[in-house]
């Protein structure tokens, strides 16, 4: 039978724009050290990645997004 | 079943009996589809009944050993497509329509393996008595939820179960065969390790450095499954959260075959969670992808008699070890299983 090597196994759609654009902002922030919540949330706002509506990164409205775009998917 | 789970070593290259394996990811079997996969020596079939239970039995008809693989779902039933004989979950057999009363109908024919499903894979217990109750299924606490996630990361390699668990008991291979990785490029190229007895096996660890590279690992032994687990540092960038610990377990498809089951899990919570969630997703994923490419093309290139010539040193006391455990469980269970067999065989 022949062997089953599936490397994406925790999404079942490729990623989009947004969330390449989202990551890679994220770990720059994550890689400076930057690990709590305002100082995430501040540091994304001195990013070009906003929100659909285009609004300023709240706490909130960050937590919201990224619960949406880290929901597990099956 | 094949002849060879009657012997010593062929319970060490397929696996003891009496113990839980993880057989694939639950998505594997999907609602009305008659999945046919073979594990630990063992020829199965894998289906959900109506309300999604999974079953697991042997793939052979009780009639005339037909592949029922090759059958018709019937929703709580299936049926085989050679004579038509039904099989209830159980095994037990519903109904042979071309001879109706005969003393087949209602006789549990069918071998059925006691199944489970847990975080996100299908487990079954393969008892060398078959009839005998299974174990309860305790898994390792990083995959029984709570305040940890994990994703599951599932591969089929071309090589033995065993060269695996030989990988995952060689912490020391991080620090050269994965020096590039995005976990572990850090720390010392040399160590010395110390073995740990624990309630369920034991710790085989670096005794000089800790949280910088893969420093440890667990062989863990419930009497119900066996797995490892171990914990690797991950980089400022995946955020907070802490080290990312692999709960593995691997399973025989053959003699020369085998499944891994990898779950990558993180005691996290709240937003911290969901970003290390879209983080593995959209960037994680992929490096530990690569790192785990690493390992499958060393033991898929292994020479077959590998065990046959080595010249072990101090950092490969938890794999004397363990094969050590393994071939006792083994020759034990061919052991006992020879005893039994003439009395089985008196019996009939
Ligand atoms: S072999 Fe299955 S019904 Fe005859
Ligand atoms: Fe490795």
């Amino acid at each position: 039978m022949p062997l089953n090597l599936e490397p994406v196994q925790s999404r079942f759609r490729p990623t989009t724009s947004y969330e390449e654009a989202f990551a890679d902002e994220l770990e720059a922030i994550y890689g400076r050290g930057v690990h709590d919540l305002p100082g995430v949330v501040a540091a994304l706002n001195e990013t070009g990645v906003r929100p659909a509506d285009g609004a300023e990164w709240t706490e909130e409205s960050f937590t919201r997004e990224i619960a949406r775009l880290g929901a597990r998917e099956d | 079943m094949t002849n060879s789970l009657h012997t010593e070593d062929g319970l060490l290259t397929l696996g003891v009996r009496d113990r839980w394996y993880a057989l694939c990811p639950s998505r594997q079997v999907r609602p009305g589809e008659l999945t046919r996969i073979d594990r630990a020596g063992e020829e199965l079939l894998l289906w959900r009944d109506s309300s999604g239970v999974v079953h697991v039995q042997e793939d052979r008809c009780p009639h005339r050993a037909a592949r029922l693989s090759l059958g018709v779902h019937m929703g709580d039933r299936i049926a085989c497509n050679y004579h038509g004989v039904q099989l209830d979950g159980d095994g037990v057999v519903a109904s042979v329509p071309g001879s109706p009363g005969c003393a087949l109908e209602g006789r549990k024919a069918l071998r059925t393996f006691p199944a489970r499903e847990h975080a996100g894979a299908i487990f079954a217990w393969f008892g060398a008595d078959e009839d005998a109750e299974p174990a309860p299924l305790r898994v390792p606490e990083p995959i029984s939820g709570g305040d940890w996630d994990d994703f599951l990361c599932y591969v089929e390699w071309d090589c033995s179960y065993l060269l695996s668990v030989d990988n995952l008991m060689d912490p020391m291979h991080g620090a050269f065969l994965h020096r590039n990785s995005h976990t572990m490029f850090s720390g010392k190229r040399e160590a010395v390790f110390q073995i740990r007895d624990t309630d369920t096996g034991f710790v085989f660890e670096k005794t000089d450095q800790r949280g910088v590279n893969f420093d440890w690992s667990e062989w863990v032994d419930t009497g119900g499954l066996q797995s490892v687990t171990l914990d690797i540092p991950y980089p400022a960038t995946a955020g907070p959260g802490g080290p990312f610990t692999i709960v593995a377990c691997v399973t025989a498809i053959n003699e020369h075959q085998h499944a891994g089951f990898f779950w990558r899990c993180r005691k996290v919570r709240g937003w911290e969670r969901d970003s290390w969630r879209f983080l593995y997703k959209n960037r994680l994923e992929a490096r530990h992808w690569q790192v785990l490419e690493q390992d499958r093309a060393m033991a898929e290139a292994m020479p077959a008699d590998a065990w046959a010539r080595e010249n072990l040193y101090q950092h490969d006391i938890a794999l004397v070890r363990l094969r050590r455990m393994l071939r006792a469980e083994a020759k034990r269970q061919a052991a006992s299983r020879a005893e039994r067999r003439p009395a089985r065989a008196a019996a009939r």
